[in-house]
């Protein structure tokens, strides 16, 4: 449920503003709900991956890779898949820190008993 | 890996927070409570992160957005149909625009009025070139180690020593001072900033994205300062401290001989014969030269033969029409983005093709209904150096006129990328310009110069390029083409005309200093004011021939004029070779059409070879060992062709370039570190291996056993030629050796450092003195194009190696390299109304106010 809503929400957040309303989505929604701190990394980190991935893969697709392999020669990436763990490696990280928080901040502030 | 050091970051801060779990509660409780710990540092850790990767680090653009595949790179591809959003509002238009976009990505632009017209003008190409237009403005500020860092710091000092921002202040007093150019480039500016304004970091170029910067709003200033890279790029190279070395040590008798003030083998773009229609102004007397050696050093580009230029017109007595042809490929450093843009402008008062630089409003080269127009590089002297005697060393004054004169000061800044404190560096002035460099500051090209003032036409010269494109791009006669003379100051162009009335010409347009003989062909006396410049060339005395007997004109930055011409342009222009070849070939050519001018374009003959390596091969033919040496029989049989496929190409420049070096080297050592010394041009050096053989120069003052003449030269070097290729290239296989694999022309990105954004080894034939003048340098034809007149409607071809876009994600950012590498030239869409149906035409998109 929150890995979907993570997806759906910060798709149309980061469709239509700055990518940082990314990790600002993960914190609420893992402040919401969330049973612990593994776990929301683990959500909010498995929700963006995929997100990320899926939408980059999309990007690729479409336009026919002419944009992938440059990028990756030009940050000495030696190949392109290793640019997509990059690319989803750092967008995972900071949704699962986001999301920790949220579950951190919610054990801190809101009484669950 | 320049990736590793964010995802060190990321490691570290995820252990540091198991870490905290680890520190016994009781200490933890008595001093906070856990809870609130845990969620303050996570909320540090989760915040911290995201602000690291949302701002540069180091050399990184920001990772966030810039890996983000809502934001980031993956949004600067384009599919391969990508069609722009077909309606857009903006703000500052008076009516409407409609942009009709071709399948090679031109946009042909219709406004309703000249204001609209020019705003499209910027907004459009903005959005396929800004990153482009922002970086040659900021070339031409001395700005670009703001962006690049200090790695551009040198190449800021020195364009700014250069004053090409005073240069660019002057240009737009000038455009402000008229109204039609006030308007070009007010409405310019307005359009590109409508683009900036829209533009969010999704849709940003990469280039910004990377580099970690957003675009400046743009102004009349920016536009002058991409024409000031012109001037730059044009007229800044001297040889004038090679030649004055050469001068102290063989004295003027030599140097006469040597250095002669106009080739033995040339074809002057005005033909010989031609009669001056004026009377002359008078020249300068001959001075006093300098007698002081020189003490002070100056180093700086001398020569680059791969800035030039071809262009012709042939009359319609000699076209198979009945009615001119013209055809154009100016040569410059190639890149990508591209140079040029294409674009075709209509409004109730224009209707024009061509191409343009982005950033410099109007067409510069192309053509309308009635006429069309083409130029290439004069390259005269126009960059002079004055040795400064100062009269201590506080350096407070200088000698002038049997007075010393006060030397003003400034301080250029330099706020550059990744240094805490802003840089400074101070320059001398004098009222001849700026001291290049300083004693004890490193020069740009090179080492060390002192006390050498710096007068080039490019921050003096006046005129007004708009003004100038905005008549030619209306054009309808010679009449409207002679009017456009005064206002093209500098760079000189040698402007190529033709109309369907069966008019041609061409013209040496510019603004020329008016010298006395060999003034400025070395360093002159900053404290004889005889020396100064003192006024210019009368622009209607500029050479120029309409309609010539032989029925065509042509220029490839040869020699302007022959020697009945009354004044000093300058004593070395580039080699004849590519105007010989173009004016034999036009001489011969009889029913001309758009294939057989484009086949000229291509053309591969090497006029070198046909001079001189029959008699290289007869020298080699008496070695035994050089006969026995498989490249030999090779060179021999070459068809003399700088064809792709040709090994005797390879081997045949490779062995000119050698033989240059071995005979004038160890005379005129070019790269000495205390007194380097221009060579003596190849005309001048062929000429002396023809006639005298025996000359003393070809003996290699290095070997003391040996006196040598022009045969040993020869014969040493074509065994060292092939040495070196060998070296470089394995052993001689066609495939290795061949011509096209040889020479290779790389066609970088403005940012070299950008390598995937370049095209690297680009297979084609050519050469630096060819007329087909491609060169491994990276140099060549930027923009080939041909138009047949006609009294309904011309018909245009051109292509240029790159692609409309500026963007290396597009399918539109090089598609046109291989076109160009093979010779070939695309139909050029010119458009007769909004309303034509034109099956290249694929998208069309209406801008309103």
């Amino acid at each position: 449920m929150v890995y979907t809503l993570i997806i759906v929400l910060s798709a149309i957040a980061q469709y239509f503003g700055p990518w940082w309303l990314m990790p600002i989505i993960c914190f609420g929604l893992c402040f919401w709900k969330s049973e612990t701190a593994k776990g929301a990394y683990g959500i909010a980190f498995a929700a963006i991956s995929t997100l990320w991935l899926s939408y980059a893969t999309y990007q690729n697709i479409v336009t026919q890779g002419v944009i992938t392999n440059k990028i990756a020669e030009l940050f000495r990436i030696p190949n392109a898949t290793l640019l997509f763990t990059a690319v989803t490696f750092v967008g995972g990280t900071v949704a699962g820190f986001a999301g920790m928080a949220g579950y951190y901040c919610r054990a801190a502030f809101v009484s669950t008993k | 890996m320049i990736v590793g050091y964010p995802f060190f970051i990321l490691t570290c801060t995820h252990k540091s927070l198991y870490f905290i779990n680890k520190i016994p509660k009781p200490f933890i409780s008595s001093l906070f409570s856990m809870k609130y710990l845990r969620a303050f540092l996570s909320l540090v850790i989760a915040g911290g992160l995201t602000y690291l990767l949302n701002r540069p680090l180091g050399v990184l653009p920001s990772l966030g957005p810039f890996f983000s595949p809502f934001t980031g790179f993956w949004q600067n591809a384009d599919a391969p149909l990508k069609l722009p959003p077909s309606e857009m509002k903006l703000a500052g238009l008076k009516g409407e625009v409609t942009v009709e976009y071709d399948d090679n990505g031109v946009p042909h632009v219709f406004a309703d009025n000249d204001e609209d017209l020019y705003f499209a003008q910027g907004y459009i190409i903005a959005r396929d070139r800004l990153w482009q237009m922002d970086f040659y403005s900021r070339v031409a500020a001395g700005r670009l180690s703001e962006v690049m860092g200090p790695l551009a710091l040198d190449f800021d000092r020195y364009n700014r020593r250069l004053q090409l921002p005073e240069g660019a202040e002057k240009l737009v007093e000038a455009f402000m001072k008229d109204p039609i150019s006030k308007m070009i480039v007010e409405s310019y500016s307005a359009g590109v900033n409508a683009y900036i304004e829209q533009v969010s970091y999704k849709e940003m170029a990469i280039e910004f994205k990377i580099l970690g910067y957003t675009p400046e709003a743009w102004s009349p200033l920016k536009t002058a300062l991409v024409e000031m890279v012109m001037r730059k790029d044009m007229n800044a190279r001297s040889d004038d401290y090679r030649m004055s070395n050469a001068l102290t040590k063989y004295g003027k008798e030599v140097v006469n001989d040597l250095f002669p003030d106009y080739p033995i083998e040339e074809s002057p773009i005005i033909p010989v014969g031609t009669k001056w229609a004026f009377t002359p102004v008078a020249v300068p007397k001959v001075p006093e030269l300098m007698k002081e050696a020189i003490a002070a050093k100056l180093d700086i580009e001398a020569e680059n033969p791969g800035i030039g230029s071809n262009n012709w017109a042939v009359h319609g007595s000699r076209t198979a029409t009945g009615l001119p042809l013209l055809a154009n490929d100016p040569h410059l450093g190639l890149s990508l983005p591209s140079i040029w843009y294409q674009m075709q402008l209509v409004s109730p008062t224009v209707n024009v093709y061509g191409v343009c630089v982005p950033g410099w409003p109007g067409i510069g080269i192309g053509f309308n209904k009635d006429i069309a127009w083409g130029m290439t590089n004069v390259g005269s002297d126009v960059f002079d150096f004055y040795q400064i005697q100062f009269k201590d060393k506080t350096l407070k004054q200088y000698k002038y006129n049997n007075e010393w004169r006060p030397v003003t000061m400034k301080v250029n800044e330099f706020k550059v990328k990744g240094l805490p404190t802003m840089t400074t560096d101070t320059v001398l002035y004098t009222h001849h310009g700026p001291i290049l460099y300083s004693e004890g500051q490193k020069p740009f090209f090179g080492d060390l110069p002192v006390g050498h003032a710096l007068t080039w036409v490019g921050p003096v010269a006046q005129g007004n390029s708009l003004k100038a494109l905005y008549i030619s791009n209306r054009g309808k006669s010679y009449e409207d083409y002679q009017k456009i003379m005064g206002l093209l100051a500098a760079p000189g162009f040698n402007l190529v005309f033709a109309s369907n009335q069966n008019d041609i010409a061409i013209t040496s347009s510019g603004h020329f200093p008016l010298k006395w003989k060999e003034q400025g062909k070395f360093i002159l006396d900053g404290s004889n004011p005889e020396h100064d410049w003192r006024s210019w060339i009368p622009v209607e005395h500029n050479p120029s021939v309409k309609n010539p007997m032989r029925g065509f004109v042509s220029s490839a930055n040869q020699f302007p004029a022959d020697r009945s011409y009354p004044y000093y342009l300058g004593w070395k222009f580039a080699p004849g070779e590519r105007g010989i070849r173009i004016n034999e070939r036009l001489s011969a050519m009889e029913k001309a059409t758009v294939d057989s001018l484009r086949l000229m374009q291509g053309d591969n003959f090497n006029i070198e070879a046909r001079r001189i390596l029959p008699d290289l091969l007869k020298i080699l033919e008496q070695d035994a060992s050089a006969k026995a040496n498989p490249a030999y029989p090779i060179l021999a049989k070459w068809n003399m062709r700088n064809d792709p496929s040709e090994v005797g190409a390879t081997i045949f420049e490779r062995l000119v370039r050698e033989l240059r070096l071995a005979i004038w080297e160890d005379d005129f050592p070019s790269k000495d570190e205390k007194t380097p010394m221009s060579l003596p041009t190849r005309d001048r050096t062929w000429e002396l291996l023809k006639k005298q053989p025996t000359s003393k120069w070809f003996d290699d003052t290095r070997t003391t056993n040996k006196i040598e003449t022009a045969d040993d030269i020869v014969k040493t070097t074509f065994k060292a030629t092939i040495d070196s290729l060998t070296a470089k290239y394995g052993p001689m296989t066609h495939a290795t050796w061949a011509w096209g694999t040889a020479k290779s022309t790389d066609i970088k990105h403005l940012v070299p450092l950008f390598k995937s954004f370049s095209r690297m080894d680009v297979i084609n034939g050519g050469g630096a003195n060819i007329v087909n003048a491609t060169t491994d340098a990276g140099h060549g034809p930027s923009w080939r194009m041909v138009v047949q007149l006609d009294k309904n409607w011309p018909k245009a071809y051109g292509i240029y190696p790159g692609g409309q876009s500026g963007n290396p994600g597009s399918p539109l950012y090089d598609n046109m390299i291989d076109k160009w590498a093979k010779g070939e030239l695309n139909e050029l869409v010119f458009l007769k109304s909004k309303d034509e149906k034109h099956p290249k035409v694929v998208s069309t998109v209406k801008l309103k106010h």
